[in-house]
């Protein structure tokens, strides 16, 4: 439809200049310091596992879901975890519904790499039955503003909802041992997932102008930038992933300075996270001298012969 | 007749209803609804130039897309999309901006019943709040009949499953006229008597029914009053430019 080309926004020639002679003198059009990061706010929903995160005028929902399922033959031990990003068109007017676009498959992967390969949720714990039943994990990330950054605000958002979680307990039962009874929430509690460490993504944004190094850019500088650099770091100081696809060449001190930077900020971002779930906890907590069945109890009986 | 509904409230008893506009930075217009724990988030951009290709170019063309909280999109989705946009079709002003699409993109955040009136109604405050005409704003409510013959409002998911049959009915908003003689009637009947959709699901006999649209209209009054209070509220608020 020619008529969607006339629709997507554009920054002007003058708003571009703009935000760049800004940025020689160390100013962001939003008031920040080059290396200040934005408001981050932490809100959870009435299920476990749903997470509503809003990083300056970014938002992002969360959702954790959990069935069981078949474990793949190479891995018949470990529990499945799976990223669906969903760049709802509410964010941004150029965002069209359907198949996920290459920003959306990118912030996917980031997200994956930084939670799958660093081992931060563990996997061996989802296991029920060898080659049998694991549990496969999966969060659905909803982008609703976009504000820039997103692949920080979505990663803050899984990390949320995954803390949160609650899988239903099940035990084998049966005459062989074999079946596995799922048993709802009004009659054993559910379970925590086991999260060893929390990956952080941090964005940086690079100006071809005497290179000026920003982070968590907002979508207006994501429009004038010349290339950007994710690094997913976690509080102990490991690096988890890098992501730098294209765009602007750098030199190493700027990268080495870029990873010290993310280092530092992850410290609070983690924090920040683990106080919103605490306080969320104790709330759940005392709510449950009264469980109201909210959630209906899965009620699965599988036998397997 | 008592009846004893789980969270104690009475037959005809709504939940608490909340609701903000101008959520979204980007959307041209957002409101989020809920109900109980009923939640759904509403964004609306437009008008955008052209229509498509099926659509009428001499009218204003609406598009909604649905969003649910996990999945994929299926047909229960689709029928959403195509009742909310006959809906918002029957209530926006067509003829004002010809050859143009506004998108509505309904969020279900949380489903604990009652959800497609939700989202009529999250998706009408979003229509206001971008500023788009309309004629007059949809109120929408959900009326239950159970086994025994008892009638109740705005169902949590649990009651809802357990109901003989329910209808989701959308009327437009009560009129507050300087002169009541004056309000628009069509064909002797007041505007706000009228039903713009109407959805049932399983069995109801005819009584039923029409006891349901009773309930119905009467809390569209009580819908319509809420609305009135929090557009007239929140009217204040600075423009979004640019």
């Amino acid at each position: 439809m020619e008529g969607r080309l006339a629709n997507s926004w554009r920054l002007t020639v003058n708003d571009k200049n703009f935000i760049k002679t800004a940025l020689l003198s160390e100013i962001r059009i939003d008031g920040r310091k080059p290396f200040e990061y934005r408001k981050i706010s932490i809100k959870f929903g009435r299920e476990d596992g749903s997470s509503e995160v809003q990083l300056g005028q970014t938002r992002v929902m969360g959702m954790v879901t959990a069935q069981l399922v078949q474990p793949y033959r190479d891995r018949p031990k470990e529990g499945i975890l799976s990223i669906f990003t969903e760049f709802s068109p509410m964010a941004d007017p150029s965002f069209e519904p359907g198949r996920p676009g290459e920003l959306a498959v990118e912030l996917g992967r980031i997200i994956d790499r930084g939670l799958r390969e660093s081992r931060a949720v563990d996997t061996e714990s989802l296991c029920i039955l060898a080659s049998k039943f694991v549990w496969a994990i999966r969060i659905d990330l909803h982008i609703l503003d976009n504000g820039g950054n997103l692949v920080d605000a979505a990663n803050i958002a899984a990390l949320a909802a995954l803390l949160t979680f609650r899988r239903p307990e099940c035990s084998l039962g049966g005459e062989d041992g074999q079946e596995v009874i799922v048993h709802p929430p009004e009659i054993r509690e559910p379970l925590p997932l086991t999260v060893h460490h929390l990956p952080i993504a941090i964005s940086f944004g690079f100006f071809s102008n005497e290179s000026i190094l920003v982070i968590d850019p907002t979508h207006n500088e994501e429009a004038v930038m010349g290339g950007r650099m994710t690094t997913t770091v976690n509080a102990n100081g490991d690096i988890c992933a890098i992501q730098k696809s294209g765009g602007e060449g750098v030199p190493q001190r700027v990268i080495m300075q870029c990873l010290q930077l993310a280092t530092s900020k992850a410290a609070s971002i983690t924090k920040q996270i683990k106080d919103a779930v605490e306080v969320v906890n104790t709330e759940r907590a005392l709510r449950k001298v009264k469980r109201h069945p909210t959630s209906t109890g899965v009620d699965v009986r599988e036998k397997q012969n | 007749m008592e009846v004893d509904r789980e969270d104690g409230r009475s037959q005809n008893q709504l939940r608490p209803l909340a609701c903000s506009r101008n959520i979204l930075h980007r959307a041209h217009g957002s409101a989020s609804w809920s109900q109980g724990d009923t939640k759904v988030l509403a964004a609306v951009y437009g008008p955008k130039a052209g229509t498509k290709k099926n659509e009428n170019p001499e009218k204003a063309c609406i598009e909604v897309i649905w969003k649910p909280k996990t999945g994929q999109i299926g047909k229960p989705e689709k029928e959403y999309e195509m009742i909310l946009k006959r809906t918002l079709e029957s209530i926006c002003i067509l003829t004002v901006n010809p050859n143009t699409t506004t998108s509505i993109i309904v969020q279900v955040v949380n489903d604990d019943g009652a959800l497609l009136p939700s989202a009529i109604n999250a998706a009408c405050m979003a229509l206001v709040d971008a500023g788009i005409p309309m004629k007059h704003l949809a109120v929408a409510i959900c009326c239950c009949v159970a086994k025994s013959g008892y009638v109740i409002l705005d169902p949590t998911k649990l009651e809802e499953q357990k109901m003989k049959a329910f209808a989701y009915l959308v009327f437009p908003n009560s009129v507050r006229s300087v002169l009541p003689e004056g309000s628009l009637r069509v064909e002797g009947e007041p505007i706000e008597n009228g039903i713009i959709t109407s959805v049932t699901h399983g069995i109801m006999s005819v009584a039923d029914y029409f006891y349901c649209l009773e309930r119905g209209r009467a809390a569209s009054v009580k819908l319509s009053d809420f609305l009135r209070r929090n557009l007239q509220q929140q009217s204040t608020d600075s423009s979004k430019a640019g």
